[in-house]
């Protein structure tokens, strides 16, 4: 690879003049890495720029090269995958890679998923928590077709937050888990 | 704390009357001053590399020509503490690399120095005269460092003499130096708070340059309050790493060992935050520094913050090891929304009023307890 290889994508793809220069700022094997699945998946910049971002900062966490990271298997197993189409190689290398930088935010996340498919409520209940966790708060949507019907998932509702699986939900959303409470003692 | 390095001292004309160009004629003696007409001072003129840190090298002494004193700021949605600053300079000669002057000066970078004191004197006693019934926090450390400077200027034996005298005002000088010799010949009357930004000295080592260190900041703290300084500490931006918790108990334990906690006026928590055009800055300026790969989320007011429980977790520690010291010591959170507040104290201030007034001197109820 080269980069021109580098300047043509940026110029068809109509990238910013700073993102360009960022990526060739990058070591040459850096740089070859992130065209090969640029090239091949057709990112686009704003998708491009997160995954600079991402990669930039994990690389200066870990103490990383940026092609080392993105030769790491769970990586090569998604583009290597044959179900996969390109939308979807590329929202699941992006969701590895926010899942490596953001470790603990995709771990609270990721828990917090798990209690909420244990509380098994109709698919008429949806629980969701914001971006990032900020703010705090389980959101909460339901639709009835009926007044019964309304009575009968308000009623799941209260059960469920009746149970430690729901209190578990937001001692997650407040920071506060057993490990923290020990900490404090 | 080591030394400040200038170059030379450019001095607007009609300056030169003002009783802070006096005291830099002869604190800067060895440096080149010229006087001149109109000031350039488009840092454009720099021509490459980092012209926010060029910038720092040259003091400007210019007459400010806007208002002085302006409410705070805080940041949109989050819960405010009635904060009031006074802007005696412009951008700060120390250089930490998660400065958000660094964005908000960043086309206007110069070291100013304003040099009509009297003027700022004028507008703040209308103002605290016309308000008699309001008590008004007011801090210079919004735009520079209260204390780095004075040394070189002197500017708080103009300032303290007249604030020291106003029944309903608290003077907040914020800092992260240790150059409070000159604070000693002055009475400040229990109206004059010197608050120190407060980080463990790895933090500080690592992006804190040109700061005093930890020990030095303490030492200056406790001859303040000898001197008859109330003290506040702002532990912000606190900045979460491997091993935090044990520096972070350090220090306090090495702050409370210092100072009398029941003295000290208030206390302060904040976590790191970031604009992302900032973050690119500090990119280019500090691409080493760890404080870009923090797990923080862009939070609704536009700054990125350590995600919700992780920041939550951390105030929650912070204040049971500040609790643990000083059990009654009043504790507030910068630039915090109501959730936060509630999830760490399980209250949030009812207006900022409230949060204001509890600051006042003589209110001596713990926010809380």
């Amino acid at each position: 690879m080269s980069t021109s290889a580098i300047r043509d994508y940026a110029k068809a793809k109509g990238f910013n003049r700073q993102t360009l220069d960022r990526w060739l700022g990058w070591q040459a094997a850096d740089q070859d890495a992130l065209e090969e699945i640029a090239s091949s998946l057709k990112i686009g910049e704003n998708h491009l720029r997160d995954m600079m971002d991402w990669l930039e900062e994990i690389a200066l966490r870990d103490g990383a090269k940026i092609h080392e990271i993105l030769a790491r298997p769970a990586v090569f197993s998604i583009k290597t995958d044959p179900r996969l189409g390109r939308a979807d190689k590329l929202k699941r290398i992006k969701e590895q890679l926010r899942r490596w930088r953001f470790p603990r935010l995709a771990g609270i996340e990721e828990s917090i998923r798990i209690k909420i498919r244990s509380l098994k409520l109709p698919p008429e209940i949806r629980l969701g928590v914001p971006a990032g966790l900020e703010g705090g708060r389980l959101q909460v949507e339901f639709s009835a077709g009926s007044v019964a019907e309304l009575g009968k998932l308000a009623q799941r509702l209260s059960e469920a937050a009746s149970t430690s699986l729901a209190a578990e939900i937001f001692d997650l959303l407040a920071g506060r888990t057993r490990e923290n409470e020990r900490g404090q003692s | 704390m080591k030394n400040l390095h200038f170059d030379k001292v450019i001095v607007e004309r009609g300056s030169e009357a003002s009783p802070i160009y006096y005291k830099m004629r002869r604190s800067l003696a060895h440096l080149p001053f010229k006087i001149v007409d109109t000031l350039a001072l488009d840092n454009t003129a720099i021509a490459h590399g980092d012209r926010f840190g060029t910038a720092k090298r040259t003091l400007y002494l210019t007459r400010h020509k806007g208002d002085f004193f302006k409410k705070c700021p805080g940041s949109e949605g989050q819960v405010c503490c009635n904060y009031f600053v006074i802007n005696f300079a412009s951008n700060c000669p120390m250089d930490c690399s998660y400065c958000y002057l660094q964005e908000y000066l960043a086309d206007n970078s110069a070291l100013k120095i304003f040099s009509n004191v009297y003027d700022l004197i004028d507008e703040a006693d209308r103002m605290l005269t016309r308000h008699r019934g309001v008590f008004f926090r007011v801090g210079t450390g919004e735009i520079t460092d209260s204390l780095a400077l004075e040394p070189y200027t002197g500017m708080m034996g103009e300032l303290i003499p007249y604030f020291a005298e106003q029944p309903n005002v608290l003077l907040e000088l914020k800092t992260k130096s240790d150059r409070v010799e000159s604070l000693f010949d002055l009475d400040p009357k229990g109206r004059v708070v010197v608050g120190w930004s407060m980080n463990p000295q790895r933090v500080i080592e690592l992006d804190e340059h040109g700061t005093a260190s930890l020990t030095e900041r303490l030492n200056a703290a406790r001859l303040c309050q000898e001197a008859g300084y109330r003290l506040g500490f702002h532990f912000d931006p606190m900045i979460e790493y491997p091993g935090w918790e044990t520096d972070y108990q350090s220090m306090l334990e090495q702050t409370f060992a210092t100072v009398d906690w029941r003295k000290l006026s208030w206390l302060s928590l904040g976590v790191l935050r970031q604009t992302p055009a900032l973050k690119r800055t500090m990119r280019e300026r500090f691409p080493s520094s760890a404080l870009l790969a923090g797990e923080q989320v862009l939070c609704p007011d536009g700054k990125m913050r350590y995600f919700q429980p992780l920041r939550v977790e951390m105030y929650r520690k912070m204040v049971h090891w500040i609790r643990r010291a000083a059990p009654t010591v009043k504790i507030y959170l910068c630039m915090e929304s109501r959730q936060v507040w509630e999830q760490v104290f399980g209250f949030a201030p009812a207006c900022e009023k409230e949060l204001g007034n509890q600051m006042a001197p003589g209110v001596e109820q713990p926010i809380h307890a």
